[in-house]
């Protein structure tokens, strides 16, 4: 029931918001706000309440199809997370909106709240036509709101938005209309069956369209063309909701849809891990030039999400917990920051941050929560950021010291052009006169304060998100296969959990035949592993695990290994 | 008193944080600001009970410590860490000094900061300092220890750029906190390194050491001695950063743009000392690397002579105390390098005392100047602020290690374990002696130029020289006590090993690879008071009769000078900051253009396309209609001819 | 006589013809409109005619799927008439030719 209401809800309060007033934006933001609390409320339920589905009905036939399009919602940790921010921005939205649009702010929440519908779609489809529809449906309301309430080049950059992303996934569309004709249904499980038996070529193009979807989505380099534009024409809220949860869209899509799909997913593991850290780089390195300062954020977000993709991709067992802490500390942390830009918008009258300055003797509290929300920003420990960024690096570490490295020149590049944005903001003294607009009202300081808190909250006790994460559970997999006419041995049909698992499988396979280990064996082992290719690093770093195991109960490498089968 | 919960020494800097933090955010509408007199007292309140706290455990600790988990912080796959407390020898002096310091500067700053705007901001990051700096000692764990360790990087960037209406201020507070983010990032790196080595419990660091002996009992050692040599080396590359060694130590003179008792506190006392914490809290694991160790004493050995070098260059009495600080962290770090870690923490206890002095007396001499830092412009002093003169020629004594003062004592211990570390120990030894009468020359030429002659600033600022408040003089006089008396810890020749017996718990089983050879101390004593006496004769023929150049322009060393103390300066602007402006400047120029040339090239085509499709739409409706009608009799055509069936 | 199926069809064929060469040939567009419905009616006539002549179980078809043309084409001409209106107002003109502005 959740499900339903979190997905379907938020059209029909669309619906519900065309009957208030567009000239009185009082009445029509009491509602909006009111149903925002609501939705959130109901994404924090959906968060607490763990691991929930919804029986699957039967949405429509495409002929030529074997089995039918469901609607089945599904709500893992990951998508209820995605969900989460996804609520909890679009409420924030609304309520800052408030102080910058003086009129037509109805318009603005039934935009809000349908692109609000279509990314809880997203996030919760279990089955392919439905995500895919919601994954499309987003762009919509998105690019109508950019062309209606953005900035001087908004209709470019909405166009912009709408061909770069629809084009970018149409490929993902033609497909996944062939992967129907040739699986049993839409599910995902149906999919990793039916990809089995397709030849190596079919499967690499299939892989490769669904990728492009994501890439275009998150972005990554080098197809980021529309999201600088893009970001820096929508107005602010709207853009803190694209970066902090739209955004996610993609590299959900990589984790829940790719991987656990495609068992070829594998052979782009490296390129697509290198892909991510040059985004992360390159991110960095045009932030650092920007001088609009939604722009720079833009930059900002691609970096974080280039290290949040390089993560994805390291395939380590330590990945999913620590993409999604990262992923969550960025969605709440970009989107403060976007919130906050916007507001010194307001106040300055432009988004050059050469032009603005000197906000902090202006305005303290302002400038006091922007500080705060920047340094955040900047993976200071105690924070989420930091957090997410350490487990993520962690991850990367594990293939090989060059990618952590690589990122971690990253983590010196934010700090870098951070703190540059934030000496031009509010430091110093103002770099021209300007008639002052709306300033930061209470209840805008206290929503971002309460977000700063959150992110030191999750930063000090990441369980909250951590534990919450249980991707695919049996039960989700065993409704899957009866759907699909095969009962039990879920194992069997994910092919690509079992390659995913693969790496850590073998260390602590390795590991058991070894176990009364000695001096001599060590050496051999050393020797193996230099000839099966493993650099000097990797191997001294086997033979500790190996160890370290050993030393540990005997037992407790096997549990590991399930207990890694059982997260994918 | 051991029942004491270890959480509430960062617990009461905390509050004072949150609370200061609170009152600075509501009052900054207002146009008074808070009343000082609450203010002052709360700042001063919280670091002085946690130091009460401190002394209480200190007083009934164990041998062997205590250690306390509060709860878990990150739990996922391949990777557990907690969040507890360690509290031994080690982090017992270094709490000992931070949360007394600590509590003597921020009463300081009462005096200092009066009747500046920010006056309940500046007392909160002292506390949030505090916070983060007493994490970093007190943690049981790498991380934790990493989240004090940004902590403290992110308060002295806030501190450093206090004063932000001034862009030069900001501009100094982010190089700080850019470069120790450098630095920062080989010891996260470090971390990851030593967790693919033995797993994320070893960073713990009882786990560290419990890991190290059994791989030393295993004799495994050599296998894991490349990726432990990359960690070491990693997190030296940290220590460099937050502790100002070659070759990141270009902020430390620039963080001096902060207000004063900021300096003293972070800039000389206690963070900066924190990289040498590091070193000695993980004695274990860097005893096992040798050439982690030698690199460590040459950087050492390096840094402390250039800084004293160019400490001789500076006109500017704060920065001569700062590259002073590099100088006698230098000489910490070659200590560590040759496994003395008790004799490094022991130079940072007393080095503490006279140093959080030196600064409080330049920023009493400043403050009674009414903010003039240039020394040139001084002199004189000693008879209208008596009591600071004292205070600084006191701290003088003994950071050049006149017989008898602080850092006599712990400059002797560290050149005497320099001299006997190895076939290399003459060299290190001799170039340590040379930078201790370095020290001694640009130390009295400091003392000369600001207390004695005559002054040589205009008339009428001469009137207004006062001595500081009671509130600023008491701290100084509090820790000039200290520079004086604080070597008697352990004091080897007159039998006193007090200060090691407390530390020998934790860092002894570091130090016992080290050959201890017998050597006279009197004659590294007597050595050491010549290259102090000689230092001060040499700056009393200088100095001591010269004329002293009219100040003219800024404060900042020229000519050969200045090729000497920017040096790491260019290094960094031709290693760092060009490439990367370069390499950003192809990519926002070059890179990002032709994909957007891409882009609008595909775009172009499209629309070409576009174009011609169009021009199959007729204009009129009517030839519209009979097009369509005969393209389905076509169609119609087709199929009827073809049956059908294609 | 019985009624033949093909006179009817022929006779829906000549009507429809006749509605088509109307709808193109004239520019004034309600004979447009007039001709489109003419030619709607041929094939309800064509229906209506098959319906008549084929078996009666063959036949319901071509009973019922008139009665919704038949709606449809009273909606289209509702429609397409107030469309008509609307357009005349902006262009002051009936002539279907210049009705251009939908032109790319």
């Amino acid at each position: 029931m959740l499900l339903h209401l979190l997905v379907l809800a938020p059209f029909v309060a669309a619906i519900l918001m065309v009957a208030t007033s567009k000239e009185d934006p009082k009445s029509s933001s009491r509602l909006a706000f009111l149903f925002g609390v609501a939705f959130f409320a109901m994404s924090i339920a959906l968060v607490a309440g763990g691991n929930q589905a919804t029986d699957p009905m039967e949405w429509f036939r495409i002929p030529g199809c074997k089995g039918p399009v469901y609607y089945y919602l599904y709500s893992h940790g990951l998508g209820a997370w995605m969900v989460f921010l996804s609520c909890g921005l679009s409420l924030v939205a609304l309520i800052t909106a408030r102080n910058t649009f003086e009129k037509n702010y109805r318009n603005f929440a039934i935009g809000i709240f349908s692109l609000m519908g279509a990314m809880n779609g997203t996030f919760l489809s279990a089955d392919a036509v439905l995500f895919f529809f919601f994954f499309e449906a987003m762009v919509i309301p998105a690019a109508v709101m950019i062309a209606g309430y953005g900035g001087k080049e908004r209709k470019k950059a909405a166009m912009t938005f709408a061909i770069y992303t629809l084009v970018g996934s149409a490929p993902m569309m033609v497909s996944l209309w062939y992967l129907l004709t040739v699986a049993d249904n839409s599910l995902l499980l149906s999919f990793a069956i039916a990809l089995q038996s397709l030849p190596a070529e079919t499967q690499f193009v299939i892989l490769l369209s669904f990728l492009l979807a994501f890439l275009v989505k998150t972005p990554i380099f080098p197809f980021h063309g529309w999201q600088a534009i893009t970001y820096a024409e929508a107005p602010a809220p709207l853009s803190a909701i694209l970066t902090g949860a739209m955004s996610k869209a993609g590299v959900f899509g990589f984790i829940a849809w790719i991987l656990p799909i495609f068992p070829l997913s594998m052979t782009v593991v490296n390129v697509m891990l290198w892909l991510g850290i040059a985004t992360a780089v390159y991110g960095g390195l045009l932030a650092l030039r920007a001088t609009d300062a939604k722009k720079l954020l833009a930059y900002s977000s691609m970096g974080h999400l280039g290290l949040a993709v390089a993560g994805v991709f390291s395939l380590s067992e330590a990945m999913l917990p620590a993409v999604l802490v990262l992923l969550v500390a960025h969605g709440i942390s970009a989107g403060v920051l976007f919130y906050l830009a916007g507001v010194a918008e307001r106040v300055t009258g432009t988004r050059d941050i050469t032009l603005m300055g000197g906000l902090a003797g202006k305005n303290p509290v302002f400038s006091t929560l922007f500080g705060f929300a920047a340094v955040m920003a900047l993976a200071v420990p105690g924070t989420a950021g930091f957090v997410g960024e350490f487990t993520v690096l962690l991850a990367i570490w594990d293939m090989g010291p060059l990618p952590a490295v690589v990122a971690g020149f990253c983590l010196i590049l934010s700090a870098a052009y951070m703190l540059r944005f934030v000496q031009k903001v509010i430091f110093g003294k103002p770099a021209r006169e300007y008639t002052e607009g709306k300033r930061m009202t209470a209840l805008e300081g206290s929503t971002f304060g309460i977000m700063v808190a959150l992110l030191l909250t999750f930063g000090f006790h990441p369980a909250f998100i951590t534990n919450s994460l249980h991707l695919f559970d049996e039960d989700a997999i065993e409704e899957m296969s009866k759907l699909s006419g095969q009962e039990g041995e879920p194992e069997q049909a994910l092919p690509a959990s079992d390659s995913l698992s693969g790496q850590n499988s073998e260390v602590s396979e390795s590991a058991e035949e070894h176990h009364p280990m000695t001096e001599k064996e060590i050496a051999q082992l050393d020797s193996t592993l230099a000839e099966a290719g493993f650099d000097e690093s990797e191997r001294a770093a086997l033979i500790q695990q190996m160890i370290a195991a050993d030393a540990a109960q005997n037992g407790e490498a096997a549990q590991t290994n399930a207990e890694a089968t059982e997260n994918e | 008193m051991t029942n004491l919960p270890l959480w509430l020494i960062p617990l009461f800097p905390l509050v004072g944080t949150v609370l200061l933090g609170a009152i600075a955010v509501i009052s900054s509408g207002s146009k008074k600001g808070p009343a000082e007199g609450i203010v002052g007292f709360l700042a001063v309140i919280f670091p002085v009970l946690a130091f009460a706290s401190v002394v209480l455990l200190a007083w009934g600790m164990p041998t062997e410590g205590l250690r306390q988990t509060l709860c878990n912080w990150i739990d996922i796959p391949l990777f557990k860490v907690d969040i507890g407390f360690l509290f031994d020898g080690l982090s017992r002096i270094m709490l000992l000094f931070v949360t007394g310091i600590g509590s003597l500067i921020a009463l300081y700053s009462i005096g200092y900061m009066h009747g500046d705007r920010g006056f309940a901001r500046f007392f909160a990051y002292i506390n949030l300092f505090l916070f983060s700096m007493i994490v970093l000692v007190l943690s049981d764990s790498l991380l934790l220890t990493f989240l004090g360790w940004e902590g403290v990087g992110l308060c002295s960037y806030l501190l450093i750029g206090f004063w932000n209406k001034d862009l030069s201020n900001c501009k100094a507070a982010n190089k700080a906190f850019i470069v120790n983010r450098v630095g920062d990032i080989g010891f996260l790196l470090g971390m990851l390194c030593l967790v693919t080595v033995g797993g994320s419990e070893i960073l713990n660091y009882d786990s560290l050491s419990a890991f190290i002996q059994m791989l030393i009992a295993g004799g495994h050692v050599e296998i894991v001695l490349p990726l432990l040599s990359l960690a070491g080396l990693l997190f030296f590359i940290g220590c460099t950063g937050k502790s100002a060694q070659i070759p990141l130590l270009t902020w430390l003179p620039d963080a001096m743009a902060g207000p004063t008792p900021v300096s003293a506190l972070i800039h000389a006392a206690t963070m900066v000392t924190s990289g040498v914490y590091l070193l000695a809290r993980m004695g274990n694991l860097f005893s096992l690397l040798p050439v982690v160790l030698l690199i460590i004493t040459l950087i050492g050995l390096a840094t402390a002579f250039w800084a004293a070098v160019a400490g001789l260059f500076q006109n500017d009495i704060k920065k001569v105390l700062a590259y002073s600080t590099i100088s006698q962290l230098g000489y910490m770090f070659m200590a560590a390098g040759v496994c003395a870690f008790d004799a490094s923490i022991f130079h940072v206890f007393t080095h503490a005392f006279f140093k959080a002095a030196l600064f409080l007396g330049a920023g009493a001499v400043i403050h009674a100047l009414a903010g003039e830092q240039d020394m040139r412009k001084m002199g004189g002093l000693l008879r209208k602020t008596p009591v600071t003169a004292c205070v600084m020629i006191f701290a003088f004594f003994a950071i050049i290690g006149f017989p008898g003062f602080a850092g006599f004592w712990s400059k002797d211990l560290i050149l005497e374990r320099l001299y006997t570390s190895g076939s290399l120990g003459p060299i290190f030894y001799g170039v340590g002696l040379l930078t201790a009468v370095i020290t001694a020359i640009y130390m009295s030429r400091l003392i000369i130029l600001t207390f004695f002659g005559s002054y040589r600033g205009s008339k009428e600022s001469e009137e207004h020289i006062h001595e500081a408040p009671a509130s600023m003089l008491l701290p100084m006089v509090v820790l000039s006590i200290g520079a004086i008396f604080a070597g008697y810890f352990w004091a080897d020749s007159l039998g006193i090993t007090m200060f090691k017996d407390s530390l020998a718990p934790v860092l002894s089983t570091a130090q016992s690879g080290v050959a201890h050879v017998h050597v006279n101390p009197i004659i590294f004593a007597g050595l050491g008071t010549l290259a102090a006496l000689l230092g001060m004769f040499i700056a009393l023929k200088v100095y001591g009769n010269a004329r002293v150049p009219a100040a003219k322009g800024s404060s900042a060393p020229e000519g050969f000078k200045a090729d000497w103390t920017f040096f790491f300066d260019t290094i960094h602007k031709f290693c760092g900051i060009i490439p990367v402006a370069v390499l950003a400047w192809i990519v926002d120029m070059v890179v990002e253009k032709i994909l957007q040339a891409a882009q609008w090239m595909v775009g172009a085509i499209a629309e070409i396309l576009g174009d011609g499709v169009a021009t199959f739409q007729v204009r009129k409706v009517r030839l519209q209609l009979a097009l369509s009608v005969a393209g389905v009799a076509i169609l119609v055509a087709v199929v009827l001819l073809t049956g059908g069936s294609i | 006589m019985a009624l033949e199926a093909i006179y009817v069809q022929v006779l829906a064929l000549i009507l429809f013809s006749i509605g088509l060469i109307v709808a193109i040939a004239r520019r004034n567009v309600f004979f447009v409109l007039m001709g489109v419905e003419i030619a709607l009616n041929a094939v309800n006539l064509s229906f209506v005619g098959f319906a008549k002549t084929l078996p009666a179980d063959l036949s319901v078809a071509g009973q019922i799927v008139p009665l919704f043309s038949i709606a449809i084409a009273a909606a289209e001409a509702c429609v397409g008439l107030a469309m008509v209106i609307l357009i005349f107002r902006n262009r002051e003109s009936v002539d279907a030719d210049t009705y251009s502005n939908m032109k790319g």
